[in-house]
């Protein structure tokens, strides 16, 4: 344990002079690498610390130790590469989604030369696998852009509120709950979250079940998920809600997770469970937690279960031994809690933050030695730098509020709204079905229902908020102007759906979209079909309308269809349910039929281009040998069987006519179809 | 010539057919990358086919269907690209056209303005329904040949394509915007814009495949906004009036705003009138966004003249100067007349799309009543200015009545949705209802020929006599 309190204080000292560099100074980022070299057997303390500090950096305060980071995987190459590329996608994702845009086009640049070999070495792999990179780079193409205002400013608040949390620096785990982007403002502070905790705890603890289910029930079937563990069943790899798609493929590529070493985790676990369950034993979560983790054992034991099936377990370990340590708060006294860490045995990680007792809880040697590699589940098992000594009793908040109180949270959800309007998630969905397990579990998990591929629909609802943030950054200047924003582009293409064939509009594939697109279809159809009858009788050039028509016109988009299909909501629908097919006549090309009003009411006939017979003609009319009249008038007044007009009602005509005179013409429309609904 | 099999080498480099092409309508491909534009100029009587293979390209602002070919005449235009595209290329069986590749980078291409300006634009528009209130009222200004109408159009479908129903205005009386030229116009964009075609096209009594527009049109028959400012201003303020009404009365277009294309502003002494015509329109339709296409000398004129200002609605106005596109093609006087004979043509006679048949038909003189639309600039009104006559019943300062005469024959009336029993000043106001065509005079027998769209007596609307469009040569040879 010498050598980790020594890890310690070099990851302190680390993260002191990085607190020191204000500017990106050649000199001060040319020693911090120097001291990263010299202390290479601390990589492990010193990545962290510096991938802890970048995070924790105030936006403009990110660049330099990022260039620190650049510098150090460049100069010094492993072990730190391999420990930064396991939280290289978030640390930079991070930072870009928070930094101005100057500094991003730095770090865009950055980027780039993280895929070349280091300049001037003999070394020709690229600074970080592509494995590693091509995320990154896949997000950036979508989600290059800024974050929602209201979001930096958030994230600007909460870095305050961290700043006067300063004395519990360690490792804030990064995001591993699934918030809900809409159920937890991510402004909630520490009171509101123990009362919050547990669905938390819950989507935590079971993430790989369905979510809906209440806690009781859930656990159960877990079991049998994990037998019956297929590539298309989500998994558990991780509940962190930020895992981009892509990163999914880590999964894969390990190798040799060790039973025995699981094993020994788990053993480990269960002690410490036991410890806890004896202290509350009536706690059903961690009841339930229990058994689930004697089932995990139990499979372990008695199964030979594949490589990927093995992260899957020892994912859930590290979720397990996450939770297993958060209950405590949950029990809403967290100023009396007995640390769970107590029961670990190695004493100094009693007065560390819970982060480090993690490892100390599984040995700091298997657990972490398989979560180094394991990049599904990056945050929970970091080994953070030891952590200046912190006060027991506060760490449990400050270690769960992070969860979904902190701009980690806050800023994936701002992230995957963007990506959803980038039109980039969308294409994670399908995957569910056919990609191997570690790329369909973020899918899974995201933190709120997924919109089908079309993505429209989610853009419907949100547009405000989120058009208005993607452009965000545009000025109308011609600078501004001038910088192409490829993450906008889809929202002229991809995000509006694939195209019709006939002429190139695009439909949304989801259900709106597909709604619309059948009347367009049908619409397609239709004129296609009157085109072919139209053309026998030969075609002219219709006048146009007058102004007040072309106020009052309503552009239709194949909108005959749309209403039939669409919301008639009770009382028109109803009543237009009831009433005959809509009479109408083309309006007439003689002039002096067109200047005539009705005879009955002595009104207007209303112009209107109706889509469906491609001409304008006169709603609600009928033409009665030669004269027109409206159709709910005639109705009306004949109704008796085409005798002379009769007022079946009291009213005199004229005074009909006179209030039809002083009220407006929807209120007329309306007026007309109540008469036409009580004709009949 | 080609060897079965193995076909010929599609050309890479752009291909440049100038002369008049071989029989068989030689098809080429042409492959895109991302913000190359495939630049073409088809005269009079040319067709150039072009179809989409694979990819996506836009031309002003449309897509492109897909696998659908499209047939191109007197236009000089471009097709663009965001992802990079194929085109299959079907030169004009006879007749030539040019075209060539234009090949910028995302650095070079204004493209790129145009479209940050069209997502800033969007988001306004959401602010704007979300609030309630009215999006953006951009102007789009320059000199000629700037583009200005191509942005216009580009701007208003994109937006259409985002679902919006921008109002679209034009106050350029010298081209027409889905009416005749000498018209003044503002239509609803919500659907489609048939890209063979400028704008669209107007309704007819057939069924159009691409969703025809409605125009709101003044005539205002002059080619020059300074050939009488005083109607000009008029008609402006008139179809302001209308404009705003359709934006209150329809909350759809109302959060898309709207989008007003201006005529070139000349160079010289002329132009401070147009200024004062800028002026008019920013205070009319409420501008906020003012677009200065590819001139800095008018972005200067501009900023000092508008920027910071605030509009009647207490927005503040914004001037941005944007580069013009490289692409822009000098439509020269014979181009444009073409263009604008071929306009009147399709008015009366329908496209290759859709063959329309109008209807001549003798009117006596006595049965028509024809107004006529008189210059007066501002230099020679200035002392006939406030005079009323007092004659008032055939004359205002702006219009007088016409007898007809010989001096009519082969031109193209509007006419006025008004009654012949209106003041002068009704009439001038009115809108137009559509084109009449007076094909033949006959001063004998007192008798006129006229063409008309649709198969009815012109009862009695009253016409309106410009000089714009101009005369035709003979529209029924």
């Amino acid at each position: 344990m010498s050598s980790y309190s020594e890890s310690d204080a070099v990851a302190k000292d680390f993260r002191e002079a990085l607190e020191d560099i204000q500017t990106i100074g050649r000199p001060e980022i040319s020693n911090l690498t120097i001291i990263a070299r010299e202390n290479i057997e601390h990589a492990l303390a010193i990545s962290g610390a510096l991938v802890d500090h970048i995070k924790r950096a105030a936006p403009h305060k990110k660049l330099p130790p990022l260039y620190v980071l650049d510098s150090i995987a460049k100069n010094v190459g492993t072990p730190y590469t391999l420990f930064f590329s396991r939280k290289l996608y978030q640390t930079y994702m991070d930072a870009y989604a928070m930094v101005d845009m100057p500094t991003r086009r730095k770090l865009e640049e950055m980027l780039k030369t993280w895929k070349e070999p280091v300049p001037g070495s003999i070394d020709t792999r690229p600074v970080f696998s592509p494995d590693v990179v091509r995320p990154i780079e896949n997000a950036l193409i979508k989600v290059r852009t800024t974050t929602l205002q209201q979001d930096q400013e958030r994230m600007r608040t909460q870095q305050q509120l961290y700043g006067r949390g300063r004395p519990a620096p360690q490792g804030m785990p990064y995001r591993e709950t699934p918030t809900p982007p809409g159920a937890r403002p991510p402004s909630q502070a520490h009171s509101l979250y123990h009362t919050q905790q547990p669905p938390i705890q819950h989507s935590n603890g079971i993430s790989y079940n369905q979510p809906t289910q209440p806690p009781p029930v859930t656990y159960q079937p877990q079991p049998p998920t994990i037998n019956a563990t297929s590539r298309s069943t989500p998994q558990p790899i991780s509940s962190s809600a930020f895992q981009p798609p892509h990163m999914g493929g880590y999964g894969l590529t390990q190798l040799g997770i060790s039973i025995d070493a699981l094993n020994d985790d788990i053993q480990r676990l269960t002690a410490a469970f036991k410890a806890q369950l004896a202290q509350n034993p009536h706690d059903l979560i961690m009841q339930r937690k229990f058994k689930a983790l004697m089932d995990l054992q139990t499979i372990l034991q008695t199964q030979n279960l594949p490589q990927e099936q093995l992260v899957l377990v020892k994912n859930q370990i590290a979720d397990l031994a996450v939770n297993m340590r958060a209950p405590p708060a949950q029990t809403s006294t967290p100023v009396s809690l007995p640390n769970p860490v107590a029961v670990a045995p190695p004493p100094p990680v009693a007065a560390a933050a819970p982060k480090v007792s993690l490892d100390s809880l599984f040995g700091s040697g298997a657990l972490a030695a398989l979560m180094a590699r394991n990049s599904a589940t990056p945050q929970v098992p970091t080994p953070q730098p030891p952590a200046a000594p912190v006060p027991v009793r506060s760490a449990p908040p400050q270690r769960v509020e992070p969860q979904k109180a902190t701009p980690a949270p806050a800023d994936p959800t701002a992230l995957m709204n963007m990506l959803r309007q980038a039109g980039i998630l969308p294409p994670a969905t399908p995957a569910t079905g056919a990609t191997p397990l570690p790329s369909v579990t973020p899918s899974t998990n995201l933190p709120f229902p997924l919109p089908l591929p079309g993505a429209a629909k989610s853009i419907l609802p949100t547009p405000p908020g989120t058009i208005e943030s993607l452009t965000s950054d545009i000025v109308l200047k011609a600078s501004s102007l001038k910088q192409f924003r490829p993450q906008l582009l889809p929202l002229l293409f991809e995000a509006q759906g694939p195209q019709c064939t006939q002429c190139g509009r695009r439909f949304p594939t989801n259900e709106e979209g597909k709604k619309r697109k059948t009347a367009h279809m049908d619409w397609h159809f239709r004129v296609n079909q009157r085109s072919n009858e139209t053309e026998k009788r030969g075609l002219h050039r219709s006048w146009l309308v007058d102004e007040m028509d072309w106020i009052n016109t309503r552009e239709t988009i194949d909108k005959d269809h749309v209403v039939q299909s669409g919301d008639a909501d009770a009382g028109t629908g109803s009543l237009a349910t009831k009433t005959p097919k809509t009479q109408y006549i083309p309006v007439p090309d003689d002039p002096v039929l067109a200047a005539s009003v009705c005879p009955i009411c002595q009104d207007k006939f209303e112009t209107r281009w109706l889509d469906d017979a491609q001409e304008f003609v006169w709603a609600d009319a009928v033409k009665i040998g030669d004269r027109i009249y409206h159709a709910s008038c005639h109705r009306e007044a004949f109704r008796d069987g085409g005798g002379p007009p009769m007022y079946t009602r009291s009213t005199p005509e004229p005074v009909l006519g006179k209030r039809k005179a002083e009220i407006k013409q929807d209120e007329l429309v309306s007026l007309r179809g109540k008469l036409k609904a009580e004709a009949i | 010539m080609s060897i079965p099999g193995l076909g010929q080498l599609a050309p890479t480099a752009a291909p440049i057919a100038t002369a008049a092409s071989p029989a068989s309508a030689p098809t080429t491909t042409q492959t895109l990358k991302p913000f190359w534009e495939y630049r073409f100029d088809v005269p009079h009587g040319s067709t150039l086919g072009i179809k989409l293979v694979s990819g996506t390209a836009e031309k002003d602002g449309t897509e492109l269907a897909p696998s659908t070919p499209y047939a191109f005449t007197a236009t000089k235009s471009k097709i663009n690209t965001w992802h990079g595209c194929t085109l299959e290329i079907t030169a004009p069986a006879s007749g030539t056209y040019d075209a060539y590749t234009s090949e910028p980078t995302a650095e070079e291409t204004p493209m790129v303005s145009y479209l940050n300006l069209h997502f800033k634009l969007e988001s306004l528009r959401a602010a704007a329904q979300r609030t309630g209130s009215m999006g953006p009222r951009v102007l789009v200004v320059g000199p000629p040949n700037a583009g200005k109408s191509s942005l216009t159009r580009t701007l208003a479908s994109w937006a259409t394509r985002m679902g919006r129903q921008p109002l679209v205005v034009n106050t350029d009386s010298r081209e027409g915007m889905l009416t005749l030229p000498g018209t003044l116009s503002a239509a609803v964009f919500a659907t489609l814009i048939d890209i063979t075609t400028d704008w669209g096209s107007l309704p007819s009594s057939g069924a159009s495949a691409i969703p025809v527009k409605l125009p709101l049109a003044y005539y205002y028959g002059l080619p020059q906004s300074d050939d009488n400012p005083k109607l000009f201003k008029r008609l402006l303020s008139r179809l302001a009036v209308a404009a705003t009404s359709r934006l209150a009365e329809d909350v759809d277009v109302k959060s898309a705003g709207m989008l007003i294309d201006t005529g070139g502003i000349p160079t010289g002494t002329r132009a401070a009138a147009y200024y004062d015509f800028l002026g008019h329109i920013v205070a009319e339709f409420s501008v906020n966004i003012i677009i200065v296409l590819g001139s800095e000398r008018v972005g200067s004129e501009m900023q000092k003249r508008f920027a910071g200002q605030t509009t009647t609605v207490g927005d503040t106005i914004t001037v941005v100067g944007l580069d013009k596109s490289g692409g822009v093609m000098e439509r020269d006087e014979s181009f444009m007349q073409s263009i604008r004979e071929s306009a009147i043509r399709e008015y009366f006679f329908g496209n290759a799309k859709m063959t329309l048949s109008p209807f001549t038909q003798q009117v006596d003189f006595a049965a028509v009543s024809i107004w006529r639309i008189n210059e007066a600039p501002a230099a020679t009104s200035a002392d006939g200015a406030g005079i009323t006559y007092d004659d008032g019943e055939t004359r205002t300062d702006t219009l007088e009545k016409a007898e007809p005469s010989m001096m009519m024959q082969n031109c193209v009336l509007a006419v006025a949705c008004a009654s012949v029993h209106d003041a002068p000043d009704t009439i001038r106001d009115a809108n137009v209802m559509g084109f009449v065509y007076v094909a033949d005079v006959d001063e004998k027998r007192h008798r006129l020929r006229i063409l008309a769209p649709v198969s009815a007596r012109l009862g009695d609307r009253p016409l309106l006599w410009g000089s714009w469009p101009e005369h035709m040569v003979n529209l029924l040879i």
